[in-house]
């Protein structure tokens, strides 16, 4: 007989679920964005982007032994880092393009918002466990500015973009693993897994 | 033997001239002593010389030099020479600056003239080279032609490359030929001046890149693009858009292609892709157009605060964002100009003016520009001739009975300075629209009345206003909404 869920618990699994939905549908419109950017930008699909500068990698190495503390802010810490990646996308894209395929805009201020809105749903996660949510590196920049840019070039910029929606659809994908590796409930209490036993 | 041979004589700057000769072979070593005398001279000038060079004046029309050999007593030889035996080679040329300006791959050559040491009003050719490549190949020559005033005079010159200067280095050389007319010996060519260089990309340390990064050119231009890599980089192609591309090879570390014809750009520009066995290099050019001169500007007020010039752009430029075409609207009188916010978009090009105090006639210059280009416009307007009110607002009736009625609207604008016509719309089921026409002095953001009379009792009526400028018509504004009203019984 399963031992009845705790409310903290059950929330958890209502949180991760819910977060699975939004990775899940930032993902199909990531694909969309990806689509339209390689076409509106006139690159090559097929294009091979080195490591872009600020654009954390969804890959990582014994994902299996990751505590679900070390989940959530490997995740938070990536969807701020989008969040700062997109904005600038659309402010170059607003520069070079002002109204001009202002579809693609939207689209990219879609994405944007969902974005921080799964960030936002991560720190809902660690407040749970009553985590210490981590400074956003973004309103740390605020009070002494964000660091200038390096001036790329427009074509540089373009494969940056191409970069950073690629690595954004790796990064659902994996939230998706994540979030389901959370909601486990762990063998021996029965609670979901991962975030109980992290030190 | 042992004697002099072979005296040659030229000259730099038409006073002095250098004098050269041989030995035959004993006499080769040793000090000589060099004299000449010419008609206007009384005595002979002598002097010794180990050289056998000596820089003496150009005679008015001859002159005749001993040299002698001192080591050997009978090796003395006289040689007389006449202006026409002299040869006029100017002084080589010397590069003062050689300036790049990569945005317009634009070279600029100054140089002096030198023409301090010529008489005034000689007739000078430049000679310029441009060459290119590792192998110094010749890209072009030209002929620059200027008149030398007696003074050292820096002459300027510009030259545009059809590649970017950042792909292979750039070398000039000049060469000055003076057309010193009254000069009768053989007159040639300077020597060529030591090369200045623009040393490329490929000659950085580092260098790379695709160039000319993220450039506006004008449809149809023919476009050179070239890819800087590392020397050990092997290139693979270069694509211009979604094409493939033949390369030419500039150097060791620079390859190019050529573009003919450009077409327009998408929105985002055209990528200029340079694949490389492990990398990728890449550039982005927008092609577009020059703006049209704006055509049918027309310029009207609604209210006498804002004049609003409205007109139609021409062709798209296809260029947008930070490049997109840019209009201002410059008043000549006042000196006042403006910078119009214009939609790339939607197409309703419409620039906002103020109507400035105690001014109705407005020189106005429209002028259009994007980096390709620029075209104005112009209009000269009386803005009370010019009148284009709003809407008439808030028409009701304020009285009525069998046989009249009393209307009252609003209309927003300050009409002082003019008189207003409106034109009232009457219609009832019964009879036919009518249109009555009443004209009273504007007024600053006012009410306005009027009476109809005439009308049927009991019936039922439908009534709308526009007005427009009374003394110079120009345009109704938009009807107002309409009010009904029966009329009492009789």
């Amino acid at each position: 007989m399963a031992a009845a869920d705790s409310p903290s618990a059950a929330l958890r699994r209502d949180l991760c679920s819910r977060g699975i939905r939004l990775a899940g549908k930032m993902r199909a419109d990531v694909v969309d964005l990806l689509d339209a950017y390689v076409e509106q930008q006139g690159l090559d699909a097929s294009a091979s982007v080195a490591a872009v500068e600020g654009v954390p990698l969804a890959a990582v190495e014994r994902w299996d032994e990751q505590t679900g503390t070390q989940r959530l802010l490997e995740n938070l810490a990536a969807y701020r880092a989008f969040r700062a990646l997109l904005a600038q996308m659309l402010e170059e894209q607003r520069e070079q393009l002002g109204e001009a395929d202002a579809g693609l805009g939207r689209a990219l201020a879609a994405v944007l918002l969902q974005v921080s809105a799964f960030a936002y749903h991560l720190e809902e996660l660690l407040r749970l466990e009553s985590r210490g949510i981590p400074g956003n590196a973004e309103e740390e920049e605020e009070e002494d500015g964000p660091p200038p840019p390096p001036r790329l070039s427009l074509f540089e910029q373009k494969l940056r973009g191409l970069g950073v929606l690629r690595e954004l659809a790796q990064w659902a994908v994996r939230s998706v693993r994540d979030l389901r590796q959370l909601a486990k409930p762990s063998p021996a209490t029965g609670a979901a897994s991962g975030l109980a036993e992290s030190p | 033997l042992g004697g002099p041979q072979n005296l040659k004589c030229v000259t730099h700057n038409l006073h002095k001239m250098l004098c050269t000769w041989d030995m035959s072979s004993r006499g080769r070593h040793g000090q000589m002593d060099f004299c000449y005398t010419t008609n206007d001279l009384t005595t002979q000038v002598c002097f010794k010389t180990k050289e056998r060079r000596v820089e003496i004046p150009i005679p008015e029309s001859s002159i005749t030099v001993t040299i002698k050999n001192s080591g050997t007593a009978f090796a003395t030889k006289e040689f007389v020479i006449h202006q026409k035996d002299i040869s006029f080679i100017p002084v080589t040329p010397h590069i003062l600056s050689l300036m790049p300006d990569f945005p317009t791959s634009t070279l600029n050559l100054k140089w002096s003239d030198n023409g301090s040491v010529f008489p005034y009003g000689l007739d000078a050719l430049w000679q310029i080279q441009i060459l290119r490549k590792e192998a110094m190949e010749v890209v072009t020559q030209v002929t620059y032609y200027s008149k030398l005033t007696h003074e050292d005079v820096i002459l300027s010159w510009n030259w545009t490359s059809d590649m970017p200067l950042e792909c292979t280095s750039h070398y000039v050389k000049i060469r000055c030929y003076i057309n010193a007319t009254h000069f009768l010996g053989p007159k040639d060519w300077s020597d060529w001046s030591p090369a200045g260089v623009i040393p490329g990309k490929d000659a950085e340390p580092g260098g790379s890149g695709v160039f000319p990064l993220d450039s506006v050119v004008a449809v149809g231009s023919d476009l050179t693009f070239c890819c800087v890599h590392e020397e050990d980089q092997r290139i693979t192609n270069m694509t211009y858009g979604s094409k493939s591309y033949t390369m030419m090879q500039l150097s060791s570390r620079s390859h190019a292609i050529r573009v003919l014809n450009a077409s327009v750009s998408n929105s985002s520009g055209t990528n200029v892709v340079c694949r490389l066995e492990n990398g990728l290099e890449g550039s982005v050019v927008f092609v577009g157009y020059a703006p049209d001169s704006p055509q049918n500007l027309s310029c009207e007020t609604p209210n006498f605060l804002i004049i609003k010039c409205t007109w139609k752009p021409g062709r798209p430029s296809g260029l947008y964002g930070k490049r997109r075409t840019k209009y201002s609207l410059f008043e000549r009188t006042s000196g006042k100009n403006v910078s119009c916010e214009v939609s790339e978009v939607n197409k309703d090009h419409v620039c906002g003016f103020p109507v400035l105090p105690d001014q109705k006639s407005y020189d106005f210059i429209l002028g259009v520009s994007n980096p390709i280009g620029q075209a104005q416009s112009s209009l000269l307007v009386d803005i009370t001739q010019r009148v284009h009110p709003k809407t008439p607002e808030k028409l009701t009736v304020t009285g009525s009975n069998s046989t009249s009625i009393q209307l009252r609207w609003f209309i927003n604008g300050s009409f002082a300075e003019i008189r207003l016509l409106c034109q009232i719309e009457v219609t009832s089921s019964h009879s036919e629209r009518k249109l009555y026409n009443v004209s009273m002095p504007g007024r600053k953001s006012s009410t306005y009345t009027a009476q109809l009379s005439a009308l049927h009792p009991d019936t039922k009526y439908q009534f709308r206003v526009h007005c427009s400028a009374a003394d110079h018509f120009w345009r109704w504004s938009d009807w107002s909404r309409g009010v009904e009203q029966t009329t009492s019984e009789a």
